[in-house]
């Protein structure tokens, strides 16, 4: 038989006469209800144990051994600079070797200082210097360089030759003429040569006759070529498939009906 | 000043580095403190050594009070926390075994009456011993309430439950220690000559 009325009313607050009285009316709560009180009992002639006078002044002293986490915080900092006494650097020892976070955090700053320069990359010094030269230079530009960077005069020199170009020159055969270095006698020759009206006619008629080749070379040959393509398309081509899927097994190894008739052809 | 603001207020002026402001807060606890200590350890050194390490943790976390509930809940939970680590060793290491007279004597009143002192040690001892026995989140809760006097509002927000499970924990707690007890005096009952002489002879 199992009762927890003892408890609950107990757990509920219920006034001690009341749980006295379900105890007494019920066999199931009243052992529960009389370990209950027997226990009580047993600790109610006990005293707190007295602290000593010495553990009163110990506690009171414990300021001066340690520091908060807030604290440290700010001692780490002081110590990085050097500014700290020897009894906050005692104090946070002592809060170093009980907090493991604040330990980290001042073992992580104190570590910036052993750290080592990095070693460049081969590379690096040159790559610097290129960086660095533009702005050197243009330091120095004056006069219309000042005005005009490399770059917009280089888009100007395109811009011109463009322009020539459209004009009717090219700089390419001025400049190779003006490197043509002919001899003095050649040089009076081509000058006392007159361009008459049967040369320029020349030159018209031989004009021509280079176009006609050239067309004359592409149409025979895209003729020729047009013509071999379908002369092949037709060879390749197979006879069409058979309308239906074979219907039974003797119908499938049977070629189609037109198959000869290619054949023959293709001989 | 309420109480809430009052701890705040105490707490604050301990954050700020004011001795006399720590100085009252030791007072204000360090018998509370030392009492649980003592009563997880039952032994005046590591009681004390217990009692420095809870008021260190207690200033090295005070910016962690957030004046929520009662200083004395904060401080209980702090205490209680460390003081539990301690016994879970003490009780692997077997030390609430045997629980001397000389470690229940600082808890015992002086009474003039010799049989009565040496009544009220064995009933000590074997009620330490029985709580020794029984699972520690009853044990706490009876060391809590009926040894350190603490409301069961305060224990509850110590140990964050509902006051009802501090209530009801409390009535098994008892009723555990009741019933190790028991067997325990009935086995002493029957390891005694007489009761083996008689259990021979029936």
């Amino acid at each position: 038989m199992s009762c927890s009325e003892a408890e609950r009313l107990f757990v509920a607050g219920a006034p001690h006469a009341a749980q006295r009285a379900h105890a007494a009316s019920c066999p199931a709560c009243a052992a529960a209800f009389r370990d209950h009180e027997e226990v009580a009992g047993l600790t109610s002639f006990l005293r707190p144990p007295a602290w000593s006078p010495g553990l009163r002044q110990a506690l009171a002293r414990v300021p001066a051994l340690t520091v908060s986490c807030e604290g440290a915080d700010a001692l780490i900092a002081r110590m990085l600079e050097g500014e700290i006494d020897d009894s906050e650097r005692a104090r946070l020892d002592f809060h170093r070797s009980r907090c493991g976070a604040c330990a980290e955090a001042a073992e992580t700053l104190l570590g910036i200082r052993a750290l080592t320069a990095p070693v460049p990359a081969p590379w690096f010094t040159g790559r610097m210097a290129a960086s660095v030269r533009p702005r050197a230079t243009r330091a120095a530009r004056s006069g219309w360089r000042a005005f005009i960077g490399p770059k917009t005069a280089i888009a100007l020199a395109y811009a011109a030759a463009f322009v020539v170009m459209i004009l009717g020159f090219n700089p390419a055969d001025m400049a190779r003429r003006a490197r043509t270095d002919l001899p003095a006698e050649a040089r009076s020759v081509v000058a006392g040569a007159g361009t008459t009206l049967a040369d320029r006619v020349g030159a018209v008629e031989e004009r021509i006759l280079r176009t006609a080749l050239v067309v004359r070379s592409r149409v025979f040959g895209y003729g020729r070529a047009a013509l071999t393509n379908a002369v092949q398309l037709v060879l390749k081509s197979e006879a069409p498939a058979p309308s239906g899927r074979p219907r039974n097994g003797s119908e499938k190894g049977t070629p189609p009906k037109n198959e000869t008739a290619i054949t023959t052809w293709r001989a | 000043m309420s109480g809430a603001n009052n701890d705040k207020d105490l707490v604050e002026r301990c954050r700020q580095g004011q001795d006399e402001a720590w100085r009252e807060l030791v007072d204000r606890f360090g018998q509370k403190v030392y009492s649980v200590a003592y009563h997880f350890t039952l032994k005046r050194e590591d009681a004390e050594e217990l009692s420095q390490e809870i008021f260190l943790k207690i200033f090295e976390n005070l910016h962690r009070y957030e004046g929520t509930f009662p200083l004395v809940a904060w401080v209980v939970s702090i205490s209680r926390n460390l003081c539990i680590d301690r016994y879970r060793r003490l009780k692997r290491e077997k030390s609430f075994r045997f629980v001397s007279d000389e470690a229940v004597a600082p808890l015992l009143t002086s009474s003039d009456d010799p049989a009565a002192l040496a009544l009220r040690k064995e009933r000590t001892r074997m009620l330490f011993s029985a709580l020794s026995e029984i699972p520690e989140d009853l044990a706490e809760i009876l060391v809590l309430r009926d040894l350190d006097g603490l409301a069961y509002e305060e224990i509850g927000q110590a140990l964050e439950l509902p006051e009802g499970t501090v209530k009801s924990r409390l009535f098994r707690a008892r009723a555990e220690v009741a019933r190790r007890i028991r067997e325990r005096h009935d086995s002493r009952a029957q390891g005694t000559p007489l009761a083996v002489v008689a259990a021979a002879f029936a």
